[in-house]
């Protein structure tokens, strides 16, 4: 035998010929940039489903009587908004979309370490989508998105709901367990813990969070199902259930799944605001195991959403402490992303002012959250509207903010143009006045006693007149939201077609998914880089070696486009 | 291929100290700072929180004043950290004749800085933690031990209020939830179908109405008014549509309302002799089979089998002690009782009227 042991150093014997044909290239594709479009696509499809069910929302209150909806149908639209919302929009586009396209190209691999499973874990997506939408025979569900029993065990949709629900459920396991894998072992050589880019740490925190937490949702979903179908009495307190097991279990997974939710946006901003800034992120370290304190406290806080409902008293304390703690891991990011945007060159493309807006918007979601924690104001505010109001400050100001921004950056990479700046700014100033006026009143309504998921909010008004025009101003606002994505899906289809050729880095990026060709290749990296530092360090050169393209060590943004004056100053 | 990458090395541009006009930028953040506080410490906040400037019950000042330090901190970190946002957008922006490679600052970590925006920040949510428990503790513990008990029992749609009776039985009044002020009450909150919740604004007071669990409140309304009471719990499908109202008045008010409403209950007891045992069988299959067999006494489900009940030697008195007479019947299944031997829903919570009273007793007495 030889004594000396074989060391791969060239990889490029390994590329596979990219798949041949239709379905095999974009159906049943396994490669991860594909399959992310197909994660864009089917979650931006669902995006704009629950949005419409939003709007019929908003428009039932814009009449204090609400006769726009009967009341049952109202319920069904609130519920639906609310599944589809967390399940098969914001979860599927910040964790399938984002993480599959950004991530394995963030960390020099040539796809994620399970490519079969991955698209498996597409497909389930469309399919529990179906499964959903299918009990509209029936009935759609309609005891809200947490579908507390005994009320959801009144309706049939509720066993359609749990095998949706436990489906994307599979599906997110799946991910997770397949991003995890990535992670540990794929990076390239050289690329250190601490040297990973940051939205690739937030999506390793995410994916422990996935892996772990949406089998506890499994579990009280199949009880549940078991309940609505074959009326096995989990959780029917007259033949001895426990009613207030499920919301245990429940919020066991959904409130990791918020972290699900945000992480990945906390990663996003990470990327964006040392580009746009011009200068290396400020606390690397802080960001990166911030992210990794905040998924595992997130494991111990599920029993806030419970103060109210049947606990005991002591238990509250606890899971009040460690929700005020985890306050201090947020805090450390949104201090640091401010001291990233100090003795920076700031540029004001579209990317970066949804990561400013992201600063102040989320500060203002993670405050009213501290709000919610103190045991004692949240005796008042539990089931209120405040409670509408800071959770969509939270996902509509935080995750989907944080989604709009990697759409804006990383659509150059993905596909070759820019986007149309003009029709970026327009969509971010929409969205963010949209976003005040719909959900910012909602506060003040709350705590003055509207309770949420009323259908009609007659009692209210004879306590505070003021709430018709407050209505009115979140209607009209919210119709604004629905404009700005409407007009970043009419740019991206235009774009696509006619935007702006980007070339690799149009904005002088130093992440290694900027220094292959846009769209990237089939097999990522010809040949697999060298990592030998941390990408943000602006004034020193690109810490890579063995890179596909000769690319300027030190990346500079693309230049504007001049104005030509051969088509009339344009 | 691109083994040695090259390129010019960029400019870098430092700010000047802090940064142009930094620390009038932060004056003026201070300056709207102490603004908001002093309006949220010293003015009415009736406009965002019911009835703050007056509370109504004992625990509404308290939690009250845990809102206003988290809002006074809270909305202060919001308002620097919005502030710096939008200095540092301005000061900090790229100028068009910058060269297109000039790079800012490469600050990544200032230990000292990380120490105290990590310490700080624990120190407030420390002191919160501490402040937080204390209010929590006097909601929970520090109402003194109550004279009144009220119990409510949340059906689809409407919240069932009950005070207690005679000899340990509960009834339900007919009108609205009273309440004396000054007088520390004890509320136990449960629910006979789906969860509720119950939920008055004024009074900070918030409880889910759980099937199975019987939930337990103290507290003392402090001022007379009326004031609303809405379920924020969806409970179906006229969730929004579930409120009811409690009124605090006087203890000599309250005693008169709760001994006038006893009155109205109690009135013109059921005319036993007009019943019809046919129809009172079948009102007994369906309302009364689930807990009472039609069998001998000691058959029990939940309540003793019901068979020959007014000519039994063992069992000569009714639960509640008294001679199984028609009348004393009636006044059970119309009042209720709750004692040490059993309990038996009122009229309300089986749905009878004064006819399924007369025909159940009629049943009853036709199986001598």
């Amino acid at each position: 035998m030889h004594a000396t042991p074989v060391v791969h150093t060239d990889h490029s014997d390994h590329i596979h010929p990219p798949p041949e044909g239709f379905i095999r290239k974009y159906v049943f594709s396994t490669d991860h940039k594909v399959i992310a479009f197909q994660y864009l696509a089917v979650g931006i499809f669902f995006l704009m489903i629950a949005g419409s069910f939003a709007e019929l929302i908003r428009v039932q209150l814009w009449n204090p009587k609400g006769t726009f909806l009967s009341f049952s149908t109202y319920n069904e639209m609130f519920t639906m908004h609310g599944t589809v919302g967390v399940w098969l929009v914001v979860i599927p586009l910040v964790t399938g979309a984002l993480g599959n396209f950004i991530m394995p190209l963030q960390i020099g691999a040539r796809d994620v370490a399970f490519p079969w499973l991955n698209m498996l874990s597409f497909w389930l997506f469309p399919v529990a989508g179906l499964i959903l939408f299918s009990s509209f025979i029936f009935g759609l569900p309609s005891a809200g998105w947490t579908e507390y029993p005994p009320i959801s065990l009144q309706y049939v949709g509720t066993a359609f709901w749990c095998l949706a629900i436990i489906t994307i459920g599979i599906s997110s396991t799946l991910t997770g367990l397949n991003f995890t894998a990535t992670v540990v072992k794929m990076r390239a050589p050289g690329m250190t813990w601490t040297r990973m880019p940051l939205f690739t740490w937030a999506t390793f925190a995410t994916a422990l969070v996935n892996m772990i937490a949406t089998v506890a949702l499994s579990a009280a979903l199949l009880a549940l199902f078991l309940d609505t179908v074959f009326h096995v009495p989990f959780f029917e307190a007259d033949k001895g259930g426990a009613p207030v097991m499920y919301q245990h279990m429940f919020w066991f997974y959904s409130h990791p799944a918020v972290y699900i939710f945000i992480l990945p946006a906390f990663g996003v901003i990470s990327e964006v605001l040392p580009v746009f800034c011009r200068r290396t992120i400020f606390g690397y370290k802080m960001i990166a195991f911030s992210s990794l304190a905040i998924a595992i406290l997130g494991f111990a806080v599920w029993a806030h959403h419970m103060f109210p409902s049947g606990i005991a008293p002591w238990l509250q304390l606890p899971f009040m402490i460690v929700t005020y703690a985890i306050g201090i891991p947020t805090g450390l990011k949104v201090f640091s992303w401010l001291a990233t945007l100090w003795g920076g060159r700031i540029q004001f493309s579209t990317p970066m002012l949804y990561a400013l807006a992201f600063l102040i918007t989320f500060t203002f979601g993670g405050i009213t959250g501290i709000f919610l924690a103190a045991v004692p104001a949240d005796l008042h505010e539990h089931g209120s509207y405040f409670v509408v109001g800071h959770f969509h400050y939270v996902v509509a100001g935080g995750s989907v903010i944080g989604f709009l921004a990697a759409v804006t950056f990383w659509f150059p990479k993905a596909t070759g143009r820019m986007l149309h700046e003009g029709l970026g700014k327009l969509g971010f100033w929409l969205f963010v006045i949209g976003l005040t006026g719909t959900f910012l009143p909602m506060h003040w309504l709350g705590l003055e006693g509207l309770p949420r998921r009323y259908a009609s909010y007659e009692y209210f008004l004879a306590r505070y007149p003021d709430v018709v025009f407050w209505n009115r101003v979140e209607t009209v606002s919210s119709f604004f939201m629905a404009a700005s994505v409407a007009i970043l899906v009419i740019n991206m289809i235009w774009s696509i077609r006619r935007g702006r050729a980007s070339g690799i880095n149009p904005w002088g990026a130093r992440t290694l998914e900027w220094t292959i060709s846009s769209p990237p290749p089939y097999y990522n990296f010809k040949k697999i880089p060298t990592v030998f530092g941390r990408p943000y360090d602006y004034s020193e050169p690109l810490p890579y070696r063995n890179l596909d393209n000769d690319v300027d060590a030190y990346p500079a943004p693309m230049p504007a486009p001049r104005p030509n004056p051969s088509l009339g100053g344009r | 291929m691109a083994d040695q990458l090259t390129g010019t090395k960029p400019q870098v541009i430092e700010p000047k100290g802090m940064g142009p006009g930094f620390w009038p930028v932060m004056i003026a953040l201070t300056v709207v700072n102490l603004v908001i506080a002093y309006i949220i410490l010293f003015t009415p906040l009736d406009w965002l929180l019911p009835a703050e400037w007056n509370p109504v019950a004992d625990r509404a000042a308290d939690i009250d004043l845990l809102f206003k330090f988290m809002g006074v901190f809270g909305l202060a970190i919001l308002v620097y950290v919005t502030g710096f946002v939008f200095y540092a957008a301005f000061a900090f922006r790229r100028r068009p004749e910058e060269p297109a490679n000039s790079v800012g600052v490469h600050l990544h970590d200032l230990p000292k800085l990380e120490f105290w925006w990590t310490v700080i920040p624990t120190i407030l949510l420390t002191v919160l933690v501490a402040l937080t428990i204390q209010i929590w503790h006097r909601i929970q513990f520090g109402t003194a031990a109550s004279a009144l008990t009220t119990e409510v029992i949340a059906h689809q749609f409407n919240f069932e209020i009950r005070y207690p009776g005679w000899q340990g039985s509960v009834f339900t009044p007919p009108d609205e939830m009273h309440l004396p002020v000054g007088k520390p009450v004890r509320l136990l909150i449960t629910s006979g179908d789906v969860i509720h919740q119950y939920w008055v604004p004024e009074f900070r007071l918030k409880a889910a109405a759980v099937p199975g669990l019987v939930q337990n409140l103290n507290f003392m309304p402090t001022r007379t008014g009326t004031f609303d009471i809405a379920c924020s719990e969806y409970c179906g499908i006229n969730h929004s549509k579930m409120q009811g109202k409690v009124v605090v008045e006087s203890p000599q008010a309250f005693e008169k309302w709760l001994a006038g409403a006893k009155a109205h209950v109690r009135t013109g007891p059921v005319a036993v002799a007009k019943g019809d045992a046919g129809a009172g069988k079948a009102l007994f299959a369906q309302k009364c089979a689930v807990c009472h067999a039609m069998g001998p006494f000691d058959q029990k489900i939940v309540g003793p089998g019901l068979l020959k009940i007014t000519d039994d030697p063992k069992h000569p008195k009714l639960v509640d002690g008294k001679p199984p007479t028609p009348a004393n019947i009636a006044n059970i299944l119309q009042n209720g009782y709750t004692g040490p031997i059993g309990a038996m829903p009122n009229r309300q919570a089986n749905g009878l009227s004064d006819k399924d009273i007369a025909n159940l007793v009629s049943y009853l007495v036709s199986l001598k």
